[in-house]
């Protein structure tokens, strides 16, 4: 259905781009999957030190999903809470099972039973931030608001409309390297302070080597434990962004097959055939492929987060 | 560096710190605390239960073990009064009876002594009369008085007549 949603609007989308200029698959697709550009930002915020903090696209969505998040969330579980029965019902329990399952199958493993109540609400967090950003680039609101704003409302190309600014840049924000870089600082900083909540400052800072061996192969050992603290946060970045963009690049490219064969050999009725049987069913596959995509890494990021907050706190040399 | 794809954004990468910073003390404070406490709440109910019923499991087998007990005690004591009041019956009985043969036996002699008594007597009195009728035949037979002496030697020669017949 969703799938179905996307595929009319990036149609509709990138058949102007071919009508304006000629269809360059490439800027296309990263236009699509990339933020919204800086200059022409949904609101203009001032720059403090240098850095611009306005509100983009991906700002937006941040601060969408985290909403989203704060009240479903909160309001699914304090409903439950108030009611003062034992048993969950209805979304309470799908998030009940969520959160044992992420308390007791991946906190607790890592971390121990010591301080998997510290260390739950974070991962927790994680978790449902990020799979709720990968989920949502699935989900073409914005487009399905542009159509309807342009076709339905009647409001042309060049109007200044709100929407139309919502229109620029992809939806996934985890596709974007600088968040997925902010949440894996946050992975960063809680292992140092999870190391030095269990041994203290110092002793977390020792903890990097094994102690007790000879002094020659630490002179090796240091220096590949701190490019370790950092290569750990570098893969996730990575991990996160790259599938996320992967993905939306992969569906983006089939469907640009629509506007190629329309382009190069003259015929519309070309196009949509190339569209119906090649572009339309393999955009579906690779839609489907992108959900698991979606939760896997998800939950790769949370459980990998997990596994370093743990060899901090359970240190194993 | 024209690719927005890797375009550096400190703007967006504080802005994400931020957000999840906020968003993380947030659902820790209204959501995931109290989720996770009313969680583990639940567990330690639940495990409680389930001791207790435990408990109350145990307590019942240890009151049935009691009450067999009890039972059990009771039946053997039921089963030795019953033996002990057979015996006392048994006992009672014997007196009883010992106690009846005894009088038995003693109205038995005393008849027995007061029939030997009664018959001494009645011979005597048989003896008697019949000396006085032998003497009354004797004198209408003789018709002639005796003396005194020959009177009282024809008596006392009855008398021993009599005696060793009898013998």
């Amino acid at each position: 259905m969703s799938v179905q949603h996307e595929e009319d609007v990036h149609h509709a989308a990138d058949l102007e781009h071919g009508a304006e200029e000629g269809f360059n698959a490439g800027e296309v697709i990263i236009e699509h999957v990339s933020n919204s550009p800086l200059d022409h930002p949904i609101l203009h915020l001032p720059h403090i030190a240098g850095i611009d903090f306005s509100v983009t696209k991906h700002v937006m969505m941040l601060w969408l999903v985290a909403a989203f998040l704060f009240l479903v969330v909160t309001m699914t579980i304090r409903r439950h809470l108030s009611q003062d029965k034992p048993i969950p019902s209805g979304f309470m329990n799908a998030l009940e099972w969520l959160v044992q399952s992420i308390r007791d199958s991946i906190v607790l493993p890592n971390v121990g039973t010591k301080l998997v109540n510290t260390w739950t609400p974070l991962v927790l967090t994680l978790f449902l931030f990020i799979l709720v950003c990968n989920a949502i680039g699935l989900v073409p609101i914005f487009e399905v608001l542009g159509l309807i704003d342009r076709f339905v409302l009647g409001n042309g190309h060049e109007a200044e409309s709100l929407i139309n600014s919502f229109l620029h840049g992809g939806t996934t924000a985890t596709a974007n390297y600088n968040v997925t870089a902010a949440l894996a600082t946050i992975t960063f900083f809680a292992i140092i302070v999870a190391g030095t909540m269990a041994h203290g400052f110092v002793t977390h800072w020792k903890n990097l080597v094994p102690s007790g061996l000879a002094w020659p192969i630490y002179i090796l050992l240091i220096p590949i434990e701190v490019m370790g603290m950092f290569v750990k946060p570098f893969a996730l970045t990575m991990r996160l962004a790259a599938n996320m963009t992967g993905g939306h690049i992969a569906i983006l490219s089939i469907l640009s097959l629509v506007f190629i064969f329309n382009q190069v050999f003259e015929s519309a009725a070309l196009g949509m055939g190339v569209g119906f049987t090649v572009a339309l069913p393999l955009a579906v596959g690779i839609s489907a492929l992108e959900i698991i995509v979606v939760m896997v890494q998800a939950y790769v990021f949370t459980l990998l987060t997990s596994v370093f907050i743990g060899m901090a706190i359970n240190v194993h040399h | 560096m024209d690719n927005p794809l890797v375009q550096p954004d400190p703007g967006l990468f504080i802005w994400t710190i931020l957000t999840f910073l906020v968003l993380v003390w947030a659902l820790g404070k209204f959501a995931w605390r109290p989720l996770l406490a009313a969680l583990e709440e639940r567990q330690r109910t639940i495990q409680k239960s389930l001791d207790d019923a435990k408990q109350a499991q145990l307590e019942l087998k240890r009151l049935q073990e009691q009450s067999a007990e009890i039972m059990a005690t009771a039946r053997s004591e039921a089963q030795d009064i019953v033996a002990k009041s057979r015996a006392s019956a048994e006992t009672v009985r014997e007196d009883v009876k010992r106690k009846a043969r005894a009088e038995a036996e003693a109205l038995v002699s005393n008849a027995r002594q007061q029939i030997q008594q009664e018959t001494t007597q009645a011979l005597q009195e048989v003896r008697r009369e019949a000396v006085d009728l032998s003497l009354a035949v004797a004198s209408k037979l003789i018709k002639k008085n005796l003396t005194k002496e020959d009177n009282d030697n024809l008596i006392q020669e009855s008398i021993n007549q009599i005696s060793t017949s009898q013998n």
